[in-house]
């Protein structure tokens, strides 16, 4: 039949009119990448042996790293590794020779920048110190893994004072209160108040912890509604 | 609903009489003000039909389209509109001044004054014309001379061979678009449009006229320069043919033209095979409007669907093909109103 090709294409178009469409409108939405999407090509010094092997495989000398000796040891340490991603063309076989997968691709795609020195990536590891591993072996360990990490600390010990706080007010608390109320009244009136009120009294907990002067505030504020509130119902 | 707009007119022409107008300036003043709203339907309307077309070739091609100035992108016309009106204005200095600036004026006002005739609901045509379709098919071949002054106006060989290849289209195809028509006309009996529309009361001639419905549109597909005849233009491969040397507004006034064009094929074929007006529950001028709309998405469809034909196919086509077979339409129309008259019907 003539025509009959003609009708088969507006029926394909047609078809694929109804379909939804296929774009995606990046950067408002982002493509899927699949698991092994090559984009940007990240380094972690922490498992590098210095082997060079990346250095070996890579067609464009696109990587480089530079080394010191270790005192007593036959090892080098790491001192700086360059990444100049412009002559980088994902081939992957970096990766491939790595023996510690300290080379390794990940989902970031959007590379450009500003300036071409930009997309030079150089990682630095932290100082390392020599400590004793034992049986006379010296080991290379990254010297803030000796020093005891001050902000964790310190979290730590203001969770705790946080915690000891609301088991206090939970159980009455008058005389912590009435450091931040004027009066014995006052006080009693704000435990009452903080023991009915779990919310009140993680807020009064946490700002006691924090910060004195703003619960002081917050406490005065507290017994002067809760007055008003109960006066109004005495009247009623 | 169905005569909101005639007592529109007529509540507007009692209330000139009783200023003291004689009758015959209260017609003329409605004439004029009816023909200023077509006018600015017709040129707003394009707005819609590019957003319509971009969005179109965009699902079929399963993209947005334009999708970020306003709700879908509805604005991204007027946009344009302002960029095109906004742009430098330049004519060559070789072109013959005077041809190839009233080109494009032209162009659109013979696209415009096809409306004169069309009606766009009962009793809405702004002339009552009793030779309207000789009017309309008339005026439609006369946009051929304003593509020749555009090409030999911009004093550019290629313009000129553009322009001339667009002449030859549009000239072959004229045929079998007047022929296709013919059949409707021994059906109805008359010229006049809204008679046709008339005649059409127990069967659309559609049914009665499939294969002149066919050639119409093929034909009208030729003329109005879309693809897959989208030859004189031809975007991918021509530099827009005899448009070649225009700019801004000039060359709007051309797309503006084909678009209402467009509009006007479309509403003639809703009028003469679709029964114009006629429909149930909605008043006559929203079926009309529905239909050309419903016939004017197949344009595209088609447009965006078939790839270019070449030349000597799209000339042979017109010549061996079309013609033929709108002829055949006619003879084989005639000898059937012969048999049934001969029958007693």
């Amino acid at each position: 039949m003539i025509g009959k090709g003609l009708l088969k294409g507006l029926g394909i178009t047609l078809k694929h009119g109804v379909e939804k469409p296929k774009t995606i409108q990046y950067p408002e939405q982002r493509p899927y990448l699949q698991e092994r999407f090559r984009g940007c090509l990240e380094f972690d010094y922490k498992n590098c042996i210095v082997c060079g092997m990346c250095t070996k495989a890579c067609p464009n000398n696109v990587l480089s790293f530079e080394t010191a000796p270790i005192e007593g040891s036959k090892k080098k340490r790491l001192v700086s590794y360059t990444i100049d991603l412009q002559y980088c063309m994902f081939c992957n076989l970096c990766v491939e020779a790595c023996p510690t997968n300290t080379l390794f691709f990940v989902h970031d795609f959007e590379l450009s920048t500003y300036r071409r020195d930009e997309i030079k990536k150089v990682y630095i590891p932290p100082a390392l110190t020599q400590v004793d591993a034992g049986g006379g072996q010296a080991e290379l360990i990254p010297q803030d893994a000796l020093e005891p990490d001050r902000e964790a600390e310190a979290e730590a010990k203001r969770l705790k004072q946080l915690q000891a706080m609301k088991t206090a007010l939970s159980k009455g608390g008058q005389k912590v209160l009435a450091k931040y109320v004027d009066t014995e009244e006052d006080a009693a009136v704000l435990a009452n108040l903080l023991q009915a009120d779990e919310k009140k009294r993680d807020k009064m907990a946490a700002l006691i912890v924090d910060d004195k002067e703003k619960a002081r505030k917050v406490a005065q504020a507290f017994v002067a509604k809760e007055r008003k509130t109960q006066a109004g119902g005495e009247e009623k | 609903m169905e005569h909101l707009f005639t007592n529109i007119a007529q509540i507007l022409t009692s209330w000139m009489v009783s200023l003291g107008l004689p009758p015959i300036w209260a017609d003329l003043i409605l004439l004029i003000g009816q023909w200023t709203i077509i006018v600015v339907i017709v040129t707003l309307n394009v707005i819609v039909l590019v957003w319509l077309e971009r969005k179109i070739s965009g699902f079929i091609q399963e993209r947005l389209g334009p999708n970020r100035l306003g709700p879908f992108g509805a604005f991204q016309t007027i946009a344009d509109a302002m960029k095109l009106l906004t742009k430098e204005d330049i004519i060559p200095s070789q072109a013959d001044r005077w041809i190839f600036m009233t080109a494009p004026m032209l162009f659109i006002v013979i696209a415009v004054m096809l409306y004169a005739v069309l009606p766009l609901g009962q009793g809405m045509e702004v002339v009552d014309l009793n030779v309207g379709l000789f009017y309309f098919i008339s005026l439609g071949s006369l946009s051929t001379i304003c593509l020749l002054m555009a090409g030999w106006g911009s004093n550019n060989k290629w313009s000129l061979l553009g322009a001339m290849r667009s002449v030859a289209q549009m000239i072959s195809y004229e045929i079998p678009l007047a022929f296709s028509l013919l059949g409707v006309v021994m059906l109805a009996g008359s010229l006049n449009l809204s008679e046709i529309v008339t005649a059409q009361n127990r069967y659309w001639f559609i049914l009665l006229q499939p294969v002149a419905f066919l050639t119409y549109f093929i034909a009208a597909t030729a003329e109005l320069n879309r693809g897959p005849f989208d030859m004189p233009e031809a975007e991918q491969e021509l530099t827009a043919g005899a448009y070649t040397e225009y700019t801004g507004m000039r060359w709007a006034l051309f797309f503006l033209a084909e678009y209402t064009n467009l509009v006007a094929v479309s509403a003639l074929a809703a009028t003469l095979f679709f029964g114009g007006g006629q429909g149930p529950w909605l008043p006559s001028w929203l079926w009309i409007i529905i239909k050309t709309y419903l016939i004017m998405l197949v344009f595209m469809w088609m447009k965006w669907t078939f790839p270019r034909i070449r030349m000597d196919h799209l000339m042979s086509f017109s010549w061996k093909v079309l013609i033929p077979v709108s002829l055949a339409n006619i003879l084989i129309t005639g000898l059937g109103i012969e048999f049934f008259r001969g029958m007693g019907w």
